[in-house]
Parts: C-alpha cells; sequence; structure tokens
C-alpha cells in the first residue's frame, strides 16, 4: 500500500504528498549541504520538500505543532556500508559522518528549516509510521504529522526512492 | 516557544505501569549489579579489547567482557523480563514487541542480493518469533531517543485501550563501527571519563545495554495477579526545530517533552524526586539540559536531584533511553538516588542540585522520577515513572 493508502485506512487525511523520483526529469537527487557520500538525507529532504512546497497554504495563524516520523526499512544503507569498509581497511573516516548515521539527523534539517517543532521519530517501515504519527496526533503531540518514507536501493544501480505526505487527523475524530 | 506544555497534549483513560525488567549492562546481567555500580558511582570505564582501537583519539568505553551477540542477549533480556512479569507463553502470544536498535548488525557487510533480508524490521520480527511474541513488531531507531519512543508509543496505546501490553526491548553493544564514527565526529572523551554537568568534561563514551521491560495496562497486570515495578505515569517529546545535531541552546525542545510528561501524569514540578538527566556529558548538550530542566521546572529546577547514570554505564544509543528507565525504575524502589559520577567541579551554566555521592537520600515516599533523553535531530523525550 502507499502512503496515502496506509494514511486513509488509519483514518487520517492527507493534506500534501511528494516523492522522489517523480518523473523521468528525476535523476539526480538535489545533494544536501552538509550531507555527504549517500543519499538518505538527500532524498529525505527533497521528497519532503516538495511535500510541504505542495500544502495548501492555512489562513496564517501559524504552523501548527508538526512532528516529523522517517520510515526506512535499510536506513542509511550507502552511508553504513560506507562506514563499514572504512573500518575494515583501517581507513580514516570523516567527521560529517558521526552526525549522519542516524536518520533523526535530516529529520533535524527538515525540522530547522521549516519550524516543525513536533516529535522526531524514526522507525523500520511505513505501516509503523503512519500507526506512530497516528498516535502523535490522537494524543496531542501534534497537529500535523510529516511522514517521510526513504528507501535505497539494496543492490548497486537500483533506483533511491522517497515519499512524504503531510497527515492531519481525520475529520471524523 | 515559551510554554512548556503543549496546550493539546492528552491521553488514554487506562493507567499503565511497569511489569518485569530485564537487562545487561557493562556491569553483567541483571538489575541488580548495574544498580548497585550506579549508587555507588562506579564507573565501568576501560580499554576497548572487542576490537581494534588502535588510530583512534580515544579507547574507552563501558563494554561488558567478551563479545556478547545482540540477538543473544535480546533473547534473554526479554525472556527475563516475560519471566518477572510473570506472563504466560499464552499471554506473550498476543503481545507485541516494540524494538528500539540502530539496524541488523550485519546489514553493512552482507553481500548485496542479501542486503533486503536484513531489514530492521524483519530483524525486530525475528527477535519476536523467537520470543514468543507473535503480536506483531516494530521497530525504532531514532538514535538515543528510540527506546524511549517505543516506551512512549506502548504507553499511548495501552493508555488507549489499542492493546493490554507490549514488550519494549532495545539493545545497543559497543561496535566498531559507531565508534569510528563517534571517535572521527570528537564526540568521545578524551580523559577516558564521562564528567556530565561538570566543569572540565570533554564528551561521551558508548557503554553496552540490551534491556526488555513489560509496559501493561495497570487493570490488566491486577486481573492477572502480577505486581507492578512502577507506574508509567508521563510520557512527553518535543522537537528543537533548530539544527541537525546541535541542542537548542534554551532547552524550549525538552522542557516541552518535560512539561507534555507531567501534564499526562497529572503531576506538578514539586512531586518530582529525581531526574535521570540524558546527560551525555558533552559541553553544550548538558547546558542545553540544565536550560530546559529549570525552564520546565521553574524555581523547583534548582533543588531537584539530577544525576545522569551515562556517567557509570556509559551512552548506549538506541538503548540508552531503556537502559536508563530500567535504572530508574529500580532506584525508585529502594529509594536511593543514582550518582552523578566523574564531577570534577561545578560548571555554573550547569547550576542544577547534582547527586555528588551515595550518602544522598532517595525520593520522598509517593514521589516521582523523570528519565529524560535527547538525540540528533533535536529529538527529546520524558518519561514519568511514580511508586507502583
Amino acid at each position: 500500500m502507499s502512503l496515502g493508502e496506509l494514511a486513509a485506512a488509519a483514518g487520517l487525511r492527507v493534506l500534501a504528498a511528494g516523492r522522489w523520483p517523480e518523473s523521468a526529469a528525476d535523476t539526480e537527487v538535489p545533494a544536501l549541504p552538509g550531507f555527504m557520500a549517500s543519499s538518505f538525507s538527500p532524498l529525505a529532504a527533497e521528497a519532503a520538500r516538495r511535500c510541504l512546497d505542495a500544502q495548501p497554504s492555512g489562513p496564517g495563524a501559524g504552523p501548527p505543532v508538526t512532528a516529523v516520523v522517517v520510515a526506512s526499512a535499510l536506513g542509511d544503507l550507502a552511508g553504513a556500508v560506507r562506514v563499514a569498509r572504512a573500518v575494515d581497511g583501517g581507513e580514516r573516516l570523516g567527521p560529517l559522518l558521526f552526525f549522519q548515521a542516524v536518520p533523526n539527523a535530516v529529520a533535524g534539517h527538515l525540522a530547522a528549516r521549516r519550524n516543525l517543532t513536533g516529535p522526531v521519530v524514526c522507525v523500520g517501515d511505513a505501516r509503523s509510521g503512519v500507526e506512530v504519527a497516528e498516535a502523535l496526533l490522537a494524543d496531542g503531540d501534534a497537529g500535523l504529522a510529516l511522514l517521510v518514507l526513504v528507501e535505497q536501493s539494496a543492490v548497486p544501480g537500483g533506483t533511491d526512492r522517497a515519499a512524504a505526505v503531510l497527515l492531519a487527523p481525520g475529520a471524523a475524530r | 516557544m515559551t510554554d512548556t506544555v503543549p496546550a493539546a497534549v492528552r491521553r488514554g483513560p487506562r493507567s499503565v505501569v511497569v511489569g518485569g525488567m530485564g537487562v545487561l549492562s557493562a556491569f553483567g546481567r541483571g538489575v541488580g549489579p548495574l544498580l548497585g555500580a550506579a549508587l555507588e558511582g562506579r564507573a565501568a570505564f576501560g580499554p576497548v579489547g572487542r576490537f581494534e582501537v588502535a588510530g583512534r583519539r580515544v579507547d574507552r568505553a563501558a563494554a561488558h567482557p567478551g563479545r556478547p551477540l545482540l540477538e543473544t542477549e535480546l533473547d534473554r533480556a526479554i525472556g527475563a523480563a516475560c519471566t518477572a512479569a510473570g506472563l504466560s507463553g499464552a499471554r506473550r502470544a498476543d503481545c507485541p514487541l516494540y524494538l528500539a536498535v540502530h539496524g541488523d548488525p550485519a546489514l553493512a557487510r552482507a553481500a548485496p542480493e542479501r542486503r533486503a533480508g536484513h531489514s530492521v524490521g524483519a530483524f525486530a520480527a525475528a527477535v519476536a518469533r523467537r520470543a514468543g511474541l507473535s503480536g506483531g513488531g516494530r521497530a525504532y531507531t531514532s538514535g538515543c531517543t528510540a527506546s524511549a519512543d517505543a516506551v512512549a508509543d506502548a504507553a499511548s496505546a495501552v493508555a488507549r485501550g489499542r492493546v493490554e501490553r507490549v514488550v519494549v526491548a532495545a539493545g545497543y553493544l559497543v561496535d566498531a563501527d559507531q565508534f569510528a564514527v563517534f571517535d572521527a565526529g570528537g564526540a568521545l572523551a578524551r580523559d577516558g571519563r564521562v564528567r556530565p554537568f561538570s566543569a572540565g568534561r570533554t564528551g561521551l563514551l558508548l557503554g553496552d545495554g540490551v534491556a526488555a521491560v513489560v509496559v501493561e495496562a495497570a487493570d490488566a497486570a491486577r486481573a492477572r495477579g502480577a505486581g507492578p515495578l512502577a507506574v508509567l505515569a508521563g510520557w512527553g517529546r518535543a522537537g528543537d526545530a533548530y539544527h541537525v545535531c546541535r541542542p537548542r541552546p534554551d532547552g524550549a525542545g525538552l522542557a516541552r517533552a518535560i512539561g507534555a510528561a507531567l501534564h499526562r501524569g497529572g503531576v506538578g514540578p514539586e512531586r518530582v524526586g529525581y531526574v535521570n538527566a540524558h546527560g551525555a556529558g558533552t559541553v553544550l548538550g548538558d547546558r542545553a539540559e540544565a536550560a530546559a530542566l529549570l525552564r520546565a521546572f521553574g524555581p523547583a529546577g534548582a533543588r531537584v536531584p539530577v544525576s545522569s547514570t551515562k556517567s557509570v554505564h556509559g551512552q548506549a544509543l538506541e538503548a540508552g533511553a531503556l537502559l536508563e528507565l530500567v535504572v530508574t525504575v529500580a532506584a525508585l524502589r529502594v529509594g536511593r538516588l543514582p550518582v552523578n559520577a566523574g564531577l570534577l567541579g561545578p560548571d555554573p551554566d550547569c547550576p542544577l542540585n547534582l547527586v555528588r555521592g551515595p550518602a544522598a537520600p532517595g525520593p520522598p515516599p509517593g514521589g516521582y522520577a523523570l528519565s529524560l533523553s535527547t538525540a540528533f535531530g533535536g529529538a527529546n523525550t520524558a518519561l514519568l515513572v511514580g511508586v507502583a
């Protein structure tokens, strides 16, 4: 099921959505300053940017508290493989790999850029991400939840993908 | 961002308790050795022998002797927690597992065609299957707040009546890859000690932690005759919206997480008798956390006893929050306060009432304790526990 279908099944409204790649024109995910050696964080940032830019503008009462939930089955696979190879080969690691080691880092990037002050949570699959978002909204920890799904290709040469949805509590809740 | 309690924070009506606990730390298996070290302020840091550290800036961690396996230790901790909680095989069968780990340890070195089978979800499902927990699994990967997220979500689901109980488990064993990135980032303490909130602190040190707890509805525990270890009274989470890896200096995000936990628990700051702080031992992190405590507690923030048990067991990353919740619950039960070890002297930027020695009195009867965690990305969590 897509993120939108999972969200609908959980009784949530999808206010906006974005993904990468979206069309044949998406050949190279835009670089993200400060992040290196892996597409993981750039993918998350680009899908989230497209999602948030597609959000219909509200009445101007200020942004609601928005949670950031990142879901990924393999996490930053390219980064993890690079670190493992460097460790096994006795190479020195660059300091930037330090904060990239957890998916929270790009969530923090998004939160800082867009003033998203809700909880930051990372989980291992899309369904868990939707369930966590639903609970955060139901419990009032956030008024909206940005859910970003990131999947790098497990094999060399495959396509890396990311999708993002901005979720709100369902109308009937 | 000046308020410390999000206006809309609420919770389901059921009371939530912590049942059995199982743990492995650098001090060995079981809650007793860990609690003993925390109460005495006896740190476990020593030279790393588990993997090659030649060429690293720092060679220390708090590691259990030998080369424990994450899967085996998770199985043991979950088994210990379920047994201590008196959960029968049948009751385990409909119980979900929320597991906080960095990932499948085998992923980064698996052949490309086998990587898909090493997802963190598959790893969690395998742990659940071996433990006889067939109610579904969920993996949390949010760094140092991952296991607090798992506890908070378990508490939320139980409070809302979505589920009777959840087994929450977490594991991190000091490994060459994470050690290398933390060393490369200059995050590890150059003097080989973790000195939370102290003058002259130089950073964090990694430590082993594998823990499991049963989070259960109080009425369900009562109905099966189980005596809970503690009440999980409140939980709160909020983000800094500040930086990729630096904490917000004014502590406003963590203060809101604390406020949400106290609000859910219906507890005022004056009833909190102990705070197990995140207290990683970093200059910026400890300073921001002190600001958060003063912001959330008001005048009581300078009085409440505070320590970071990372000063003895180190930073267990994804498992840290759960390891520290175990220590906090155990300390609450014996009415004594874990020591903030490694203090060299006061830091004027951290004007907290630190627990300086083992003679400190315990929390007042009926008192509550908070366990705090923060992570990269500005993630902040607070868990509030009370005497059962």
